[in-house]
């Protein structure tokens, strides 16, 4: 997969522990705005340095609203540890078609925070 | 003065159903900030939801606007707040729509669990156009 080109990314930071967030599952929807339902389009999860790539192809990142959702629960309970937060989803929209959109969550047991990075 | 009377005016004056004091603080709170023109995140439209364990469906338990601080008083009631996951949804997109700008989420959504709901939470959103955060405060 050329992560290079992936349109989209995310890179998931445990700032509680000061390390990339790995193995973390993650999956990428979109809505389909004629039936407000949202379809699966890809799962993934974080590599060892916290980094997800090729969720999606260029050509599919068309414009609408995604989601991202991460599996943190699943990810501190793998730590043996509960948190606040079950999972996070970002949800986010697409007003054209985007050469690089980066979504870095930096996370905690009972903080999270997004932004669009680059 | 007949006895009657009296009590008719002991009545009006320890009227024994009123309620003085101010109703309990909500043991949920939530505080909305624009931290790109540090401001209050004001007249956010919000609402709160609560999972049902057995069937996975949420229930709306109140829609609100933040006020003049960004807070909402009063979200929910001690009876109301049992052990549960829940969602605040805000709606952020409208919020700054309503300023003439474009925000990069339609909305924002954040899902806790209540495991003692003895304590009391504070969950506030910390939000610019392109990035937010949160975290459980006090």
């Amino acid at each position: 997969m050329m992560s290079e080109s992936s349109p989209l990314t995310s890179h998931v930071l445990n700032t509680a522990d000061g390390v990339p967030a790995a193995r973390l599952p993650l999956s990428l929807h979109r809505l389909d705005p004629r039936i407000m339902i949202w379809t699966l389009l890809s799962v993934g999860s974080t590599n060892e340095d916290g980094r997800c790539a090729g969720l999606i192809s260029r050509e599919a990142f068309g414009p609408g609203m995604y989601k991202l959702r991460f599996e943190t629960g699943s990810y501190w309970e793998s730590l043996g540890q509960n948190s606040f937060y079950p999972y996070v989803e970002v949800v986010f929209t697409i007003s054209e078609l985007e050469q690089r959109i980066h979504l870095p969550l930096l996370m905690s047991r009972f903080s999270y925070s997004v932004y669009r990075g680059s | 003065m007949s006895v009657s009377r009296l009590q008719q005016l002991k009545g009006h004056i320890f009227p024994e159903n009123k309620i003085t004091a101010m109703a309990a603080p909500s043991p949920l709170s939530t505080h909305v900030l624009n931290t790109a023109m540090g401001v209050p995140g004001s007249n956010m439209a919000l609402s709160l939801y609560r999972q049902d364990p057995t069937t996975n469906t949420w229930s709306l338990l109140t829609s609100r606007t933040t006020n003049a601080d960004g807070r909402c008083p009063g979200l929910i009631t001690k009876e109301m707040f049992i052990a549960g996951v829940y969602r605040l949804h805000f709606e952020t997109a409208l919020y700054w729509e309503s300023m003439g700008e474009t925000c990069f989420y339609p909305y924002v959504e954040i899902v806790f669990t209540i495991i003692d709901p003895g304590q009391k939470y504070h969950v506030p959103l910390l939000l610019s156009r392109f990035s937010y955060s949160t975290y459980r405060g006090s």
